[in-house]
């Protein structure tokens, strides 16, 4: 049997991990749960679970792998048989995981070869046939709306209705897998050389961008939005339940990818220095990311605010005929006020036109997920002075990121199954190119016009529920299955030293009883949420619209929840029936076992 | 024939003040000028002058569209002046100052000379607006090969070719190695021996059963 192949060095080991854990929710999701939280007063919770679920959790991870040195099946079938399930669900969630993630990596693909023109394509309206004005659906919305839904996306108005495939999306999604492919198709020896450059250059993209933002014009009212923290955030739970639920979706446990990461260490690698530093490398990112956010935010409700002022100023010269240069979008409210008395008559008529400008409420527009990475963030750039250059390195660094996170998601799927003997003889390209065919295969459903809405089926429902299982088994299977005992001798046996008293309160007591306060949270609020709902986009409206998921899409919600987790009880019934079996067997032919286990 | 002229243009000038006093006709079209909008700092003022101009210009648009018809600055009657800079005007006809040429036709006028007419005001079609008459958008510039397609090549054509770079160098290293038995022969061992020195080997499969955590034989 072949020696297992290991990194190069413990650097290429933390910067697969960096660059696994450091993705696209640093980016998109942290900035929203800061503003919805109270702003700098969300960074208590966060760096209170940080210490209290994030880091213990991620340490025995890697010590799982480390120790095992197989992926998470064969890990846990080695630490109990009975739940080799553990590392079957959490293959399973990463193989949901991989068909979806990419399809992010298609859109960033486009809007990054779509940056390469003299004007955005979602800085204008297109003009429609007649050539008389720009495209209805357009006006009504937002040229970058329009550009995401309708020109990347093509989007039907539900998910009941179906058209063909987006020819540019699937080729956009061909190049997402081929690059993934090019990235792990040796293992261990191609992704270790490429961490170093997805792990690093985002940070120079991040950094480029901080000092960009800061210059902008407003971008100091955003910063000052977000950090100037709402203590009354603290006393709302919900607030903590984010924090927890963020740290652990953050730092990518559950999904076996950092067991996979860890098989490949060599015995002795100083792994609980290791986590540290990656959990506080992610955390850290995070923050800094939604300073850069923060800053682009306030430019952009800057400038929104800023033209509001500019209509109504127009709205204001064109009605009542005064001098262009009497009214400046300084004085625009005082001459409100003054027309308003002189003129009550006129000024009635134009009542309804007249637009309320406020930059508050432009800066509580908070947006999470897809539409803050593609639509915010994308109008921003497309005011800045040179856009093609800022939009280029944006959405070069999501590539980086979310390439990064599809590195540690295939590998976790590859690497239990190398495990597998049966699969030995296969090559492991090959291996890897059947795994990443059958991922974009299965993704290209995503490409068609209702795509979108199994997408986001999939992102709210195929790891979240699973993952809180999976982790909550493991921390329990480990502290009181496998024994805390056992687990800081293999400990001390690969580092040397035990580990000390916090490590062992966390995984026995703080951290499973978080878990199951935030898997019981979890389930009572889908109960009590009703009929799940999803956002459809309206093209006679110009905005999204809430609809209630059909029958067949609640089923199919059911169905992802449950494949993944009843791996875990499945796999132990069938451990159990192949034991008896074999255990009638041996007392059938009378032998008697002089081996003690 | 000089007191036929002069009688006429008393006649149309008194008929031009009798005009802006009554109701706004409807062959009338709103024009509004954003000019400081427009040029900032170098914008000039809006006078009589700048006015005379635009009469003029329109007498050119006029000309321009019904060729041999010689429209004058007089034909061009602009009346409601604001400091807005904004007024209405209607265009008389030639044969008789009392009647108006037509909406339609004015708007034709104005749509063939447009472009003349904003860049005598260094405006556009946006500064200068006139009511009524919507500006015929520029048609968008479609190339043959859509650029986003053009840097998709690029890409894809490199990591294709990465790609068959990585499988396929393997597999002429293994040829070059078959080639040469002999020499490696001696270097494997070495490093056979090499690993056989250093600390235990971690690829085989951990067996659990086998784990001494019980140092002390329970009672």
């Amino acid at each position: 049997m072949e020696k297992r192949p290991n990194w190069e060095s413990p650097i290429q080991f933390v910067l697969a991990c960096v660059s696994y854990a450091v993705g696209l929710g640093n980016v998109w999701r942290f900035p929203y749960l800061c503003q919805m939280h109270g702003g700098g007063g969300f960074l208590i919770p966060y760096l209170i679970m940080l210490l209290l679920e994030g880091v213990p959790l991620f340490y025995l991870e890697l010590a799982i792998g480390q120790k095992m040195s197989r992926g998470s099946i064969g890990a846990w079938t080695a630490i109990s048989p009975y739940l080799g399930g553990v590392g079957l669900a959490s293959v399973v969630t990463s193989l949901y995981l991989c068909l979806y993630y990419n399809i992010i990596n298609a859109w960033s693909f486009w809007y990054l070869f779509h940056s390469f023109q003299s004007v955005l394509p979602w800085a204008e309206c297109p003009i429609n046939s007649n050539r008389t004005g720009p495209i209805e659906e357009c006006e009504r919305a937002t040229p970058t709306q329009y550009f995401f839904f309708r020109e990347t996306l093509n989007i039907s108005p539900s998910i009941e209705e179906n058209g063909g495939i987006h020819t540019g999306q699937a080729m956009c999604l061909l190049l997402a897998w081929m690059i993934t492919y090019l990235f792990i198709v040796r293992g261990v020896k191609s992704t270790g050389k490429v961490v170093y450059f997805t792990a690093t250059f985002p940070y120079v993209v991040l950094f480029i961008y901080l000092i960009r933002g800061i210059t902008l014009q407003g971008a100091f009212n955003g910063i000052k939005y977000m950090f100037i923290p709402k203590m009354e955030q603290l006393a709302n739970p919900n607030t903590w339940i984010n924090a927890a639920t963020q740290i652990f979706f953050s730092l990518g446990l559950g999904f076996g990818s950092l067991i996979a990461f860890a098989s490949y260490n060599h015995y002795n690698n100083n792994f609980e220095r290791q986590a540290i530093i990656v959990s506080m490398i992610n955390s850290g990112t995070s923050i800094f990311a939604s300073i850069v956010t923060f800053a682009i935010y306030g430019f952009k409700a800057t400038v929104n605010y800023e033209n509001c002022l500019e209509r109504v100023r127009l709205l204001l010269l064109n009605t009542f005929n005064i001098a262009e240069d009497s009214i400046t979008n300084d004085n625009v409210f005082t001459w409100i006020e003054k027309l308003n008395t002189t003129y009550p008559v006129q000024f009635a008529e134009i009542e309804n036109q007249l637009e309320a400008c406020d930059l508050e409420s432009e800066l509580n527009t908070a947006v999470e997920g897809a539409g803050l990475a593609f639509i915010v963030y994308s109008e921003a750039i497309k005011n800045m002075p040179l856009p093609q250059l800022w939009s280029v390195l944006y959405f070069f660094m999501l590539l980086l990121l979310g390439m990064g996170s599809m590195l540690g998601n295939v590998t976790a799927i590859i690497t239990p199954l190398r495990d597998f003997k049966v699969l030995n003889g296969v090559s492991i390209e090959l291996m890897n190119g059947v795994v990443c065919l059958f991922c974009m295969l299965v993704g290209l459903s995503f490409t068609t016009t209702s795509g979108n809405y199994w997408f986001t089926i999939f992102n709210d429902y195929a790891a979240t529920f699973s993952l809180l299982f999976v982790v909550l088994i493991e921390v329990i299977t480990v502290s009181y299955i496998y024994g805390i005992r056992r687990f800081e001798k293999d400990i001390e046996d690969m580092l040397g030293h035990r580990p000390n008293w916090y490590w062992k309160i966390m995984w026995t007591i703080t951290s499973p009883l978080l878990l199951i306060f935030l898997f019981v949270t979890y389930i009572v609020n889908y109960i009590r949420g009703g009929t799940p709902t999803y956002q459809a986009w309206d093209k006679e409206l110009g905005k999204t619209v809430v609809k209630e998921y059909p029958i067949f899409g609640q089923i199919f919600i059911g169905l992802l929840l449950v494949s993944s987790v009843s791996c875990v009880p499945l796999t132990a019934l069938y451990v159990y029936c192949q034991k008896r079996k074999r255990g009638n067997h041996l007392k059938r032919q009378r032998t008697v076992s002089t081996v003690s286990t | 024939m000089l007191g036929k002229i002069f009688f006429l243009l008393c006649l149309s000038s008194a008929w031009a003040e009798d005009l802006c006093s009554k109701a706004v006709p409807p062959e009338a079209y709103y024009v509004r000028l954003s000019i400081k909008t427009a040029l900032g700092d170098k914008a000039y003022v809006w006078n009589d002058n700048e006015m005379f101009l635009f009469q003029a210009t329109l007498a050119f648009a006029m000309r321009s569209q019904f060729s041999g018809q010689e429209y004058n600055v007089s034909n061009i009657v602009v009346c409601d002046e604001t400091p807005r800079v904004s007024f209405w005007f209607v265009v008389t006809s030639l044969e008789d100052p009392s009647r108006l040429v037509s909406r339609g036709d004015v708007e034709q006028a104005v749509r063939k000379s447009r472009n003349r007419i904003n860049s005598a005001f260094l405006l556009t079609d946006q500064t200068l607006e006139f009511i009524g008459i919507t500006p015929t958008l520029a048609a968008p510039v479609a190339p043959n090969t859509p650029p986003w397609l053009i840097v998709f090549g690029v890409v894809m054509g490199a990591v294709f070719a990465g790609i068959l770079v990585l499988l396929v160098l393997p597999l002429i290293q293994k040829k070059r190695k078959k080639n040469q038995p002999m020499e490696d022969e001696d270097s494997d061992e070495e490093t056979q021996v090499k690993t056989a020195e250093n600390g235990p080997e971690r690829s085989g499969v951990y067996n659990m059963s086998f784990s001494d955590d019980d140092k002390f034989t329970q009672m």
